[in-house]
């Protein structure tokens, strides 16, 4: 962030938005803005490319497997259990 | 998916509608088609929800069982998937309630607001710049989700679903019962405290 007053309050703005702006739901004027203050701004621009990052890794992280034990026991419980009635 | 006008109500047909379908016309034994369909998901979200395997399987349990109880009262009003996750949603929370891990605190911006002059940037770390694939490894997943797990419920959820599970703002806020505004301050704030998280351990890496 600069310590200059009116770049600053940019800063905050643009800080706020920052997931908005990532997931395509700001309208065209404000994503302008948005790039236009990035362009000149390093730290807002670090801060924008961070938390596109950490978007992206959160997107991409594995599922688990479940365990063959756990899947078994829950088709038996499924095929144990009453048919419903209507209400 | 389409959706068409029957009797001014709005049916989504999803790749779930006919099995549904078969279902509630009595053919129950369906139903663990349905399970298999959505166990590994779901496994995976009660996970997230819950840290503890036990805790886990128990909440995907008791989602099943609620699913296989209401199932005749879905309207298909969203996709199934939606409300299956709104029932797992409702389990995981009120399991939630008992437990004593990660306790259910404010998260506010103003925690992750960078510092003046001390974190000032001239430029762009390498970790925000490397191709995905360089990044991610084990030990990278495993910060991920375990700094998924110390966030407090109500802005975890918010992440769980919109940025692993792939659900839209709507659909969240349809899930969750909050507004899209909500969902999207907390979302906010649950990337920015993981973003410290990732910030730190590329920091100390270095």
């Amino acid at each position: 962030m600069t310590s200059d007053d009116h770049e600053h309050q940019h800063c905050l703005e643009m800080f706020e938005k920052l997931s908005e702006y990532i997931d395509g739901e700001l309208d065209h004027a404000t994503c302008d803005e948005i790039e236009k203050h990035a362009k000149n701004c390093v730290a807002c621009f670090s801060c924008m490319e961070t938390l596109k990052r950490t978007v992206a890794l959160c997107k991409k992280v594995e599922d688990q497997p479940i365990p063959r034990e756990f899947s078994k026991k829950l088709k038996e419980i499924i095929q144990n259990l009453p048919k419903p009635t209507s209400p | 998916m389409t959706a068409e006008k029957n009797q001014n109500r709005k049916i989504v047909k999803d790749n779930d509608f006919d099995l549904i379908q078969a279902i509630n016309s009595g053919q129950a034994e369906k139903f663990h088609d349905l399970v298999k369909r959505y166990e590994q998901k779901l496994y995976n979200f009660s996970l997230r929800m819950c840290r503890n395997p036990s805790d886990a399987e128990d909440m995907i349990q008791d989602t099943f069982l609620n699913v296989f109880r209401y199932l005749k009262n879905f309207r298909y009003e969203t996709r199934f998937k939606n409300w299956l996750y709104k029932v797992a949603a409702s389990t995981c929370i009120k399991k939630r309630r008992k437990s004593k891990f990660a306790p259910d605190k404010e998260l506010s911006l103003d925690e992750f607001l960078p510092n003046d002059e001390a974190e000032k940037p001239d430029k762009v770390p390498e970790w925000a710049m490397l191709p995905l694939d360089k990044l991610l490894n084990e030990e990278l997943s495993g910060i991920i989700n375990e700094t998924i797990l110390a966030l407090p419920k109500k802005f975890r959820v918010v992440i769980v679903l919109r940025d692993i599970e792939g659900f839209s703002t709507a659909e969240t806020a349809q899930i969750l019962n909050l507004s899209p505004s909500n969902v999207k301050v907390r979302l906010h704030r649950a990337r920015l405290f993981l973003r410290d998280k990732l910030k730190g351990y590329f920091e100390n890496d270095q």
